[in-house]
C-alpha cells in the first residue's frame, strides 16, 4: 500500500472513530434548567451593584468631606500662626520703645551729671 | 427556529440545544477525555451561546461559533486543569458503545491516541475527521495561521499513523 493510500485509509478510520455522540436525553433540559435559573442570577448582581454604587458614593463623598475638613483645619493652623506672629512682633515692638525710653532716661541722666561736674 | 430563538422564545432556544448539542458535547468530550467534564463545558458553551444570541446572524454563523467557543473553552479548561490532558480515554470508548463500530478495537486506539495529541494539534484533527471542515475554516474557527493547521494535519497524521503502526506490531 503507498503512504496516500495509508492515510487516505487513516483517513476513513478517523473520520468513523471521531463521529459525534449523543450527550444524552438529560443534556437539553439541563441547558435550560440553567438558563431558568439565570434570571435569579443576574438579579443578585444588579442588587450588588446597585449596593456597589452607593457604597462607592458614600465612600467619595467622605473622601471629599474629609479633604475639606483637612482644609478647613489647615487653614485655621495657618490663621493661628499669623495672629501668633502678629502678637509677637508687637511684643516685639512694645519692648524695643520700652528700651529706647529707658536708654533715653539714662543718657540724659549721664549728660547732666558730667555737666555738673566739668561745672564745679 | 433561530428568528424564534432571537426572539426570546424558550422553546426555540431548547430546540437550537438539541440541534447542536451532539456537536458541542463531541468536540468537548474528546478535548478534555472527561465525560462529567465536557458535559459542563458543553452546558456552558449554551448558556454563552444565550447571553450573546443576538450576535448570531444565522444558521451557518451558529455552528461556526458553537465551534470556535467550544474549542476556546476546552483548551483554556486544558490550561487551567492538565490532568484532564492525560485522563484515560476509556470513558471515550464507552461513549460510542451506543453504535456498532466496524473496527472496535482499533477505533478505540485511534480516539486514544487523537487524545494523546498536544491540544491544539488535538483541535485541528478533531475539526477536520469529526466536524469535516476543510483547513481554512479551521483556521478561521481557531484563529490560527492556515499554514499551521496543515502543519499540525500533517504531523498529526503521520503520529497517529506511526503509534498505529507500533500498536500493531506488538499485537503481532
Amino acid at each position: 500500500m503507498s503512504e496516500n493510500q495509508q492515510n487516505e485509509a487513516l483517513q476513513l478510520r478517523l473520520r468513523a472513530a471521531l463521529r459525534r455522540v449523543d450527550p444524552g436525553e438529560g443534556f437539553a433540559p439541563g441547558v435550560m434548567a440553567r438558563i431558568a435559573a439565570e434570571p435569579a442570577r443576574t438579579a443578585r448582581p444588579a442588587r450588588a451593584g446597585a449596593v456597589a454604587g452607593w457604597l462607592a458614593f458614600g465612600l467619595a463623598a467622605s473622601l471629599v468631606l474629609a479633604a475639606l475638613l483637612a482644609h478647613e483645619w489647615q487653614a485655621r493652623r495657618l490663621e493661628q500662626g499669623r495672629e501668633a506672629r502678629r502678637q509677637l512682633l508687637e511684643a516685639l515692638r512694645v519692648t524695643d520703645e520700652k528700651l529706647n525710653l529707658a536708654y533715653r532716661a539714662v543718657n540724659s541722666q549721664e549728660r547732666a551729671a558730667s555737666a555738673e561736674h566739668s561745672g564745679a | 427556529m433561530l428568528t424564534q430563538a432571537l426572539a426570546g422564545e424558550r422553546a426555540a432556544f431548547a430546540a437550537l440545544v438539541r440541534q447542536h448539542q451532539r456537536a458541542v458535547y463531541s468536540l468537548a468530550l474528546r478535548m478534555l477525555s472527561d465525560r462529567h467534564a465536557a458535559e459542563d463545558l458543553a452546558q456552558e458553551v449554551f448558556l454563552q451561546l444565550y447571553r450573546n444570541l443576538s450576535a448570531v446572524s444565522s444558521q451557518a454563523h451558529l455552528a461556526f461559533w458553537l465551534r470556535k467557543v467550544t474549542m476556546h473553552r476546552s483548551i483554556d479548561r486544558l490550561r487551567r486543569a492538565p490532568r484532564l490532558e492525560s485522563a484515560a480515554p476509556a470513558e471515550l470508548a464507552a461513549a460510542v458503545s451506543e453504535t456498532q463500530p466496524a473496527d472496535p478495537l482499533l477505533e478505540r486506539r485511534l480516539r486514544a491516541l487523537v487524545g494523546e495529541l498536544p491540544p491544539a494539534a488535538r483541535a485541528v484533527v478533531l475539526l477536520r475527521y469529526q466536524e469535516d471542515l476543510d483547513p481554512a475554516d479551521i483556521a478561521r474557527t481557531l484563529g490560527m495561521p492556515l499554514n499551521t493547521v496543515k502543519s499540525h494535519l500533517r504531523r498529526s497524521l503521520a503520529q497517529l499513523r506511526e503509534r498505529l503502526d507500533e500498536t500493531a506490531a506488538a499485537l503481532i
